[in-house]
């Protein structure tokens, strides 16, 4: 947890209080890098990166927003560049074909269900990019359309499109899928 | 509304959001299985959101990776650099004892020669 006092010592310049940020995220940065590029070595470059903007974008930020979602910004701003350099991106915006339901499973009370993080992260993991990646920036770490829309340069609409794609093959991966009964 | 109307929206209600909420939600209190589908988007959403605390360990020495990356920038945060190592501690004591011991040297050597080198005092001859 970052709070505003170690934040307000950052803005004053003072070194150590940022370290002591580092310190305190970079486990989450790190994290959110790897899940963005998929490389260890790749993720390592991506949070230097970000904390590098981080270091020179303290002094504007205001505080009116959660540290921890603007730290998430940058962190995906500096994965894309990533990308965009190591010409990944292209990945990225691609539109996945629309694949048809693959299986019928039998009705189960949602009660009795669950959902297994491991099985929740291979899912996650075989998603195509293009849908992998708006699914991780909006549900896992809350930005919004839009501002995936921009960092994606894709309109808002389609980053919409695709979070509904990648929720529904993810709750098909999990649950499987059903056919739809006229009522 | 009907099954095949309420599905398409249930991703997006899975996490509040829903335009046509009203006739989607009369048909979800009728549907048991349209309920249960939404309740598995949900589940999906909300084990989406809590994946932000499952962390992965970056390869050893990162974090002294990163740190060293950031560039300095003013005289204080050298300053306290300076002042947390304990290599500095340690060359600060030796050299505090090597100040002091060389000083009371000094003195000790200023009084001997001071000694030494005094005149003899003697009665004045008066004519």
């Amino acid at each position: 947890m970052v709070t505003h006092e170690l934040l307000a010592a950052c803005r004053r310049g003072d070194q150590v209080a940022f370290e002591e940020v580092v310190r305190r995220t970079y486990r989450h940065v790190y994290t959110q890098a790897f899940r963005l590029v998929g490389d260890r070595q790749e993720a390592e470059d991506v949070a230097q990166d970000a904390y590098l903007r981080v270091h020179r974008g303290l002094s504007g930020f205001r505080g009116d927003a959660q540290f921890e979602t603007w730290l998430y910004r940058i962190v995906s701003n500096a994965a894309m560049s990533h990308l965009r350099k190591r010409k990944r991106f292209g990945e990225l915006i691609v539109e996945s074909p629309e694949e048809p339901p693959r299986e019928f499973p039998s009705p189960v009370r949602v009660e009795e269900e669950a959902v297994d993080r491991d099985s929740l992260t291979n899912a996650l993991d075989s998603l195509p990019a293009s849908l992998r990646v708006v699914v991780i920036l909006k549900d896992v770490y809350g930005l919004s359309c839009r501002e995936i829309g921009d960092q994606l340069g894709v309109s808002e609409g389609a980053v919409k499109v695709r979070l509904h794609r990648a929720r529904r093959k993810l709750k098909e991966m999990l649950f499987g899928s059903e056919v739809v009964d006229e009522m | 509304m009907r099954c095949e109307d309420v599905r398409p929206l249930l991703p997006e209600m899975a996490e509040g959001n829903l335009r046509e909420a009203g006739e989607a939600e009369q048909h979800l209190v009728s549907c048991e299985s349209c309920s249960a589908e939404l309740g598995r988007y949900r589940m999906v959403v909300a084990e989406l959101a809590a994946l932000t605390e499952v962390l992965s360990e970056p390869l050893p020495g990162f974090l002294e990776r990163v740190i060293s990356q950031i560039p300095e920038r003013n005289w204080r945060t050298v300053a306290h650099r300076v002042a947390s190592d304990e290599r500095v501690h340690y060359a600060a004591f030796s050299l505090g004892g090597l100040v002091v011991g060389a000083s009371a040297i000094a003195l000790l050597w200023w009084r001997v020669a001071r000694r030494t080198l005094a005149p003899v005092e003697g009665p004045t001859a008066t004519a």
